[in-house]
């Protein structure tokens, strides 16, 4: 597995402190910098397990048409167009046109007409080239299916039953919504227009649900039990027998199928059959192509200030965010690489000739961690802000054992030791390519002036010395090496919490100030900036150790 | 193992482009189109290819047994697949990136979907109209409805790559050599 980097997000907990990287329920607090947000009025980081979530718009995913949210509880969150799912591999539908009925056809015409097809109209699966001709369902036209299917939906047996259901608890219902025992959730307040709509269309007099009303506090138990008596029983439209008969499922008929199976492909998987809340038939012929379920667009609020960090465009059709507050534009990002592993790739590569593919299976074997040695390893910043930042690393927590004592303790947690730069480095602000005046990428070899004196890494053999600092500053990234000490004991993944912390000088000016001075053009450069501190923690994972097997040491740490 | 004598038996109606590997014993039928970068390797046996195939780019048409691999009329090769099937029938789909071992002989209209692994153990036949769809390579028999849209398309697909792939590439003349 590669070498990871992955950040922290406290998720409103107490104390800002990460778990220990060891335990494995800690890597659900740690995320890959891609899935965070980061809220400017808190400076916080918010991942998607704390942000509050709304539905900012309905669509249907196959003919990208924004469904208004009153019409998506009255179509049951499906597409009430012509969009439809094959039950078999749940591809989507076209409507196609049947073959013409002249079948002395053969190939030997060389005319080729334009178009060929006519009347009947039936859907059929591209992928897996089922139709509904299968099942009996045509159509005259090929537009407006849904309500072509809205007939044979509404007298279907499950329906009907259903609609009785309903109207036999209907006056129940009504009775005891006065007392609902109902505990109102924490927030009543629909700062969104279309939650506000949504919920007026929920409170709409339907007949047979009683209306939602959150402000009422519950009677419980007083007029609870006089209504239990009340209820008489209900008597379903037919017997179960009989309705299995008919092919609803359940019961002999399904007896009597399974006896005489001849391919397993017969019987419909669980898969296609549950989406209904009902029995459906087993038989694979019996199954009806479903419609498009409808999906939704989120936007996000940050939890404590409720400010939007996510808000996507109203167009079904368009990706783009018209509010996105993402943590990639304000935190470094972060990667790790382990030097050796990527000479021991390119060695293999030249030496061998072979494709890629087939090095990298057999390059885990040379790249490693084995046990007892010292490695060192890259870590890059770069930084997305417009203003140059100094980033300063540190260890999180005490590491549970240096390596020395390796040898008499408990290998349960791998002892190993990780040196990290200690000394603030800078990191270059965020410009156009052609912005930045150092355009060789030589690696290493410009920086003379840059470095920090802690030295340059030493890429040839001979010299044993292993530097901890600055390797190369380029454009707005900066590469940090650090190197990590493995006992011979050590088991298990590298693991450690790393705290970032970083300066960057805001450019707020002060309100108040602009004001006493008048004009804020002459007095601008005359103010000091003020220096902002932002630190965040991460798990660095260089990847597993592998046990050493050979007797054959060298030089220990 | 004796060396490959390249014999190449192309119908003048055919469109093989220039940039085609061909080696062995290879015959192609009138209006077959075969797109540049395509492998056909007939290292054992001889390959007969039918009437108004397509084979498109990147596809290996390999035959590694000494019987002759006979390929049908009016199949579809899509790109990059790779098939070694001993033989082929007619109206057949191979979809891009599918594999067909040679222990599998495919009879007609049948579609292998995309990606599909056809790699029986055993020697096999598909029925007609066999579909091979999804990513474990499920089964089913199609209805054959649509079929007569779906030949004609493919032979409107095969008149206009005979229109413009000359163009825009260099023609391969069998020579018989």
């Amino acid at each position: 597995m590669a070498p990871s980097v992955d950040y922290y997000c406290p998720c409103l907990a107490a104390s800002p402190h990460p778990p220990p990287p060891h335990l494995p329920s800690s890597s659900d607090s740690f995320h890959p910098l891609h899935n965070l947000f980061f809220c400017e009025e808190c400076d916080a980081v918010r991942c998607n397990r704390c942000v509050m979530v709304e539905v900012s718009g309905y669509y249907c995913p196959n003919c990208l048409f924004e469904v208004p949210s009153a019409s998506v509880r009255a179509e049951k969150n499906r597409c009430a167009r012509n969009c439809f799912l094959c039950p078999n591999c749940r591809n989507t539908l076209s409507v196609v046109p049947s073959d013409p009925p002249n079948d002395g056809y053969d190939r030997m015409s060389p005319i080729v007409s334009t178009s060929l097809g006519e009347p009947p109209f039936f859907l059929y699966c591209n992928h897996c080239r089922w139709d509904s001709a299968q099942v009996d369902i045509t159509f005259e036209k090929p537009t407006g299916l849904a309500a072509q299917l809205q007939k044979f939906e509404d007298s279907a047996p499950e329906a009907l039953e259903f609609d009785r259901l309903k109207e036999h608890f209907e006056p129940f219902l009504r009775a005891s919504s006065s007392s609902s025992a109902v505990t109102p959730s924490s927030s009543h307040h629909h700062s969104n227009p279309i939650t506000a709509a949504a919920s007026s269309a929920l409170a709409r007099d339907i007949p047979g649900v009683s209306k939602y009303n959150p402000l009422s506090r519950s009677r419980s138990g007083r007029d609870k039990s006089s209504h239990k008596a009340d209820i008489p029983d209900y008597k379903a439209r037919m017997e179960v027998g009989a309705a299995a008969g008919m092919g609803a499922g359940g019961g002999e008929a399904d007896l009597e199928f399974m006896r005489h199976l001849e391919t397993v492909a017969e019987v419909a998987t669980v898969e296609q059959r549950w989406v209904n809340s009902w029995v459906s038939s087993l038989h694979t012929d019996d199954l009806k192509p479903l419609r498009i379920p409808l999906q939704s667009k989120k936007s996000k609020r940050c939890p404590s200030c409720r400010h939007i960090l996510i808000k996507p465009e109203q167009k079904a059709q368009s990706v783009r965010y018209k509010i996105k507050l993402v943590a990639a534009n304000y935190l470094p990002a972060i990667s790790v690489s382990l030097p050796h592993a990527r000479a021991a790739l390119e060695t293999m590569k030249r030496s061998l000739n072979r494709s890629a593919a087939q090095s990298e299976d057999q390059s885990p074997a040379a790249a490693a961690l084995l046990a007892g040695k010292t490695y060192s390893f890259h870590i890059s910043f770069t930084n997305p802000l417009y203003d140059p930042i100094q980033v300063r690393l540190k260890k999180a927590q005490a590491m549970p054992a240096p390596g020395t004592e390796g040898a008499g303790e408990k290998a349960k947690r791998p002892p190993f030791q990780v040196n990290l730069p200690s000394a603030a480095f800078p990191i270059a602000a965020f410009a156009e390519a052609w912005e930045y005046e150092d355009d060789e990428d030589m690696f290493g070899l410009d920086d003379d002036d840059d470095l920090d004196g802690l030295g340059r890494l030493q890429k040839d053999q001979r010299s044993k010395t292993r530097t901890v600092g600055v390797v190369e500053k380029r454009a707005n990234v900066t590469v940090v090496a650090g190197e990590v000490i493995l006992t011979k004991e050590s088991r298990g993944n590298v693991k450690f919490n790393m705290l970032v912390s970083y300066t960057y000088r805001s450019d707020d000016p002060d309100p108040a100030e602009e004001n006493a001075m008048g004009t804020p053009s002459r007095h601008a450069s005359s103010k000091p900036p003020e220096m902002k501190n932002f630190s965040f923690y991460t798990v660095v994972d260089l990847g597993t150790i592998a046990p050493r097997e050979e007797t054959i040491h060298d030089t220990d740490m | 193992m004796p060396p490959i004598r390249d014999k190449f038996t192309i119908h003048s109606k055919a469109v093989v482009c220039q940039d085609v590997e061909l080696k062995g014993d290879i015959t192609v039928g009138a209006g077959t189109i075969v797109h540049p970068k395509a492998t056909i390797f007939a290292i054992a046996g001889p390959i007969v290819i039918g009437a108004g195939c397509i084979v498109e780019e990147g596809v290996i048409l390999v035959n590694r047994r000494k019987e002759v691999m006979r390929i049908g009329d009016d199949n579809l090769f899509e790109i990059g697949c790779r098939v070694e099937c001993p033989s082929i029938g007619n109206f057949n789909t191979i979809s891009a990136r599918a594999r067909v071992h040679h222990t599998v002989r495919i009879s007609s209209y049948c579609v292998i979907g995309a990606a599909c692994l056809v790699v029986p153990t055993e020697d096999e036949i598909l029925d007609e109209y066999t579909v091979i769809y999804g990513p474990a390579a499920e089964r089913r028999i199609w209805s054959g409805r649509g079929k007569v849209q779906e030949a004609d398309l493919r032979r409107k697909h095969a008149e206009y790559l005979k229109e413009m792939l000359p163009k825009f590439n260099r023609l391969r003349r069998g020579d018989g050599t």
